[in-house]
């Protein structure tokens, strides 16, 4: 079997309250497909009793041991050793955007306070439905197989520089429960979900539904939405105007507008207060035409517009229709 | 001090099903979990629910089914009362909240699971308990009750009167020792699978609350009896649901061929999990299996079935066994996974120790006797669950709170601080060395040699225990010290094992002797109850009649399947 090095980030607190960070290497001879959870415990009994980690259920369906490895957020227990060697080592470290408590484990109550912002359960309402077919979960069920592990959270990219943003977990529960025929109160939540940092902060960079270990795809829940609240009316923050305008935009140019999609997002005033980056971009030739540009063929292109609103498509399945479970 | 009217220790399903009653009654109740509820192992349930909710299925049918399956050893008040208030509790999970997989037309689906005369087992693909966890912990939140989480439960606390008064609890995240005051205690803090070497179940899984419970007095009962699942993945144990075999999945030994029907020739594969269990190990022994593994084939049902009920399993055997199901069968084994046995309740939850309610795997009501019918355990959490919270919040509006003995306190610091300073063998190692024993002396198959050789061995792996080492000596998150803690409970309950085991000669359910091969209902249909010697350091046993109706119906008869 071989010998591969795992190279641990050990964080502790000092008495002073400081915390205290270093990486520790461990050798371990395993083969290729034993788990990185399984690795960690044999390392924990038969090397260092100190080395601490959350885990539980071993099976990728309690969400306790999400931690980064090799670069980015897994369930240890999920994920074998050989697939994420890099010239036979392992790198392990806590979750990202969360505070550290120690060594690989984090405190996982601001995760969970920013799930319970958006009210995680069905509530009562005038748009409840009361009877329901076999279809009725079909867009519900993909997204109730989230485990709440946080690793969408600890890879969001939107976390690393907004602190505030409710990040992709809270989200895609938001649409588990805004998508379920029972729920009572969907525009109420639509339009709570339309307040800042919350469904509009997301910059659709895809990450979440990368590091999802339960397929849940984040991001597309977000997307439908957005979809959903604008329908509802729901389009007076800067997120829906700026989507607004680029569907504007390309439905009648075929291209964007940058000179004034800005100016369309955050209104006038808004725009006057980027004026100082505006002057930087000039500096450097950046600023777009004001001109608005046609694109060739952007008949073709109005005309695939029609045939997607008199057909509409899901987006969250791509091409594969949600298999009822 | 911090106290509560009901102290619910443990955040599974039964915890928190429990403490929505509470808050329904308008009592100050809150939850203590070593693990975020989210982690419970509820979660890992998979196959489904039973209830009796087809107009051509009937609760009776559900009720006889679960009476025969337990062997004849389970309480029938208490199976009746379950199986009577099965389809409301579904329902009630439905509104709060509960995908349940629909058919057309709406209805909740169906399918079959073993020992079940009709298809009851009500899903939501294969991840039932998980669903069911997390519409449970939605309605936990929206009621907002209070949970210390990651806090585990040191001592169960009793006054002088012999009345609950508490609880001391030790907080992972600081390392800070506290009392929780409560005019009751509820336990659901679920199995104690970790005391078998190879096992389904999760790491957190120690028995602590039946550990905790014995200590202050309650007994326990038939821990002798413990679940073998048919199909534990060879490698790690890891659950693949009984729900697999439900969708047609066979069972085949190395030269391909199909054993069950020779063992069970009319339920084959969805016989009753003691029986599928022993034709495994019979097939394993006889050196028909392969590398100490039989196999679970799912071939014949094709991907695109696999995929739309089965997706998570598919997941698990290409992550921990690397066997695409959807080309080769999976290796499997039998794999201790449930606790029939377990704190002794009335129907209502309460134990003979005055104040201290239980519910769900932590508990014997006892609805599954010797041998737990597939999809009765999500179902005892949910039903006893909720009713052993009511009972539990009607009663504690009529109990004052009883002074807590700080001495308590005192004492468990005290035996922190002796294990931190232990200059013994690791607990893993110590673990291992017990856990190892229990499965190959007190397995599918028992002898009577073996068992006594377990028992032998106990006195030993206590004294070892006693110098148990920690090497974290901090006070946050000290897992280290935890799983030396929690060694201590798994003793307590692998000596309640081995003792009920080494004393009930018969075979029955789960139970089953190589020297007393046959059920013996004139001197052995009675519950096996453990008791705490404290002065003496040993585990005890005393016997208890079974709750019996007196039907017909009821009548032991000779199980087939």
């Amino acid at each position: 079997m071989p010998v591969y090095t795992f190279r641990i980030q050990r964080n502790w607190t000092t008495e002073q309250g400081k915390l205290e960070s270093h990486y520790r290497d461990y050798s371990l001879e395993v083969s290729a497909t034993t788990t990185v959870l399984l690795a960690l415990e044999e390392i924990r009994s038969s090397q260092d009793g100190t080395l601490t980690f959350r885990q539980s259920c071993r099976s990728a369906i309690c969400g306790s041991c999400a931690m980064k490895i090799s670069g980015r957020t897994r369930l240890a227990c999920k994920t074998h050793v050989g697939d994420v060697a890099r010239d036979g080592v392992v790198e392990l470290a806590p979750m990202a955007n969360q505070p550290v408590i120690k060594d690989l484990v984090v405190d996982i109550g601001p995760f969970y306070r920013k799930v319970h912002k958006i009210k995680p359960y069905l509530e009562d309402g005038p748009e409840q439905a009361h009877t329901l077919d076999k279809s009725a979960y079909d867009q519900v069920n993909h997204v109730t197989q989230c485990i709440m592990c946080g690793c969408c959270y600890s890879d969001c990219t939107m976390l690393e520089v907004s602190k505030e943003f409710v990040g992709p977990a809270a989200l895609a529960k938001a649409f588990r429960v805004v998508a379920d025929p029972r729920e009572g109160q969907k525009t109420m939540r639509l339009r709570d979900l339309s307040e800042p940092s919350m469904m509009w902060s997301c910059s659709r960079c895809a990450m979440c539904v990368e590091s999802c270990p339960k397929d849940v795809k984040p991001m597309e829940a977000i997307v439908k939405l957005r979809t959903r609240g604008m329908a509802k009316g729901f389009v007076d923050g800067p997120g829906a105007k700026h989507a607004l305008a680029f569907h504007q935009d390309i439905q009648k140019w075929g291209d964007l507008n940058e000179f004034t999609l800005l100016q369309r997002t955050v209104g006038i005033l808004g725009a006057v207060a980027e004026l100082g980056t505006a002057w930087h971009l000039l500096k450097k030739g950046k600023i777009p035409s004001p001109f608005p540009h046609k694109a060739e063929g952007v008949e073709e292109l109005r005309r695939i517009y029609q045939l997607l609103e008199e057909h509409p498509i899901d987006v969250e399945t791509k091409a594969k229709e949600v298999v009822p479970e | 001090m911090r106290n509560h009217d009901l102290v619910i220790i443990g955040a599974g399903l039964a915890g928190m099903r429990a403490a929505l009653e509470g808050v329904k009654a308008g009592i100050d109740v809150a939850i203590i979990s070593k693990i975020h509820p989210l982690r419970s192992h509820s979660c890992a349930a998979q196959g489904g629910i039973n209830a009796a909710i087809n107009p051509k299925d009937s609760r009776e049918s559900h009720a006889f089914d679960t009476v025969k399956g337990a062997d004849y050893i389970g309480d029938e008040d208490a199976i009746q009362l379950m199986c009577q208030e099965a389809p409301e509790a579904i329902l009630e999970m439905d509104r709060m909240g509960t995908p349940f997989s629909r058919l057309e037309g709406g209805l909740i689906a169906q399918r079959p699971f073993g020992g079940a005369s009709f298809d009851r087992t009500c899903y939501a693909a294969d991840r039932t308990g998980q669903v069911l966890l997390h519409t449970l912990w939605e309605q936990l939140v929206k009621a907002g009750v209070h949970v210390y989480e990651e806090c585990s439960v040191f001592r169960l606390v009793t006054h002088t009167d012999g009345h609950v008064a508490g609880a001391v609890v030790y907080d992972i995240k600081t390392g800070e020792v506290f009392p929780v005051a409560g005019k009751a205690v509820l336990m659901a803090t679920g199995g104690y699978g970790r005391v078998f070497f190879s096992n389904t179940n999760a790491t957190t899984c120690t028995g602590d609350g039946m550990a905790l419970a014995l200590r202050a007095g309650a007994p326990l009962a038939d821990m002798e009896f413990v679940q073998f699942h048919p199909t534990g993945l060879l490698t790690t144990g890891v659950l693949v649901t009984e729900g697999a075999r439900g969708e047609g999945g066979y069972l085949i030994n190395a030269n391909g061929d199909r054993f069950m029907s020779k063992y069970a020739p009319k339920k084959l594969e969805l016989a009753s999990r003691d029986v599928v269990s022993r034709a495994e190990q019979t097939e394993i022994m006889e050196g028909r299996g392969k590398n100490g593994a039989v196999f679970l084939d799912l071939r014949h049902l094709g991907a695109e079935k696999i995929l739309e009920r089965l997706p998570q399993i598919r997941q698990l055997s290409i992550d921990l066994e690397g066997v695409d199901p959807i080309h080769h069968p999976i290796p499997i084994r039998p794999t201790a996974h449930y606790s029939m046995g377990g704190i002794r309740t009335d129907k209502f939850g309460a134990s003979p120790l005055p104040g201290l309610f239980s519910a769900g795997e932590a508990a014997c009501v006892s609805v599954h006797g010797a041998n737990r019918l597939g999809g009765n355990s999500l179902l005892d959490t949910i039903v006893f669950g909720k009713i052993t919270g009511q009972h539990a919040s009607q009663y504690v509006k009529t109990q004052s709170q009883r002074d807590f003995p700080v001495s308590e306190l005192v004492e468990v610091k005290g035996r922190i601080g002796t294990l931190k300073r232990g200059k013994g063998m690791r607990a893993p190692e110590l673990l291992e060395r017990m856990s190892r024993a229990l499965n190959l002396h007190c397995g599918v198959f028992r002898n009577p040699e073996g068992m006594q050789e377990m028992v032998n061995q106990l006195p030993g792996l206590r004294q070892e225990y006693e110098r148990v080492s920690v090497q974290d000596q901090s006070e946050v998150f000290n897992i280290d010290l935890i799983r030396a803690w929690e060694l201590g409970n798994l003793l307590d309950l692998a000596e309640c094992i081995a003792r009920g085991a080494l004393a009930r000669q018969e075979s029955r359910g789960a139970h089953s002797r190589t020297d007393f091969p046959n059920r013996d209902d004139q001197n052995w249909r009675r519950h096996t109850i453990s008791h705490w010697n404290a002065n003496q350091g040993v585990v005890t046993l005393s016997y208890e009649d079974v709750r019996t109706l007196g039907l017909p119906e009821y009548e032991p008869m000779v199980r087939s399947y």
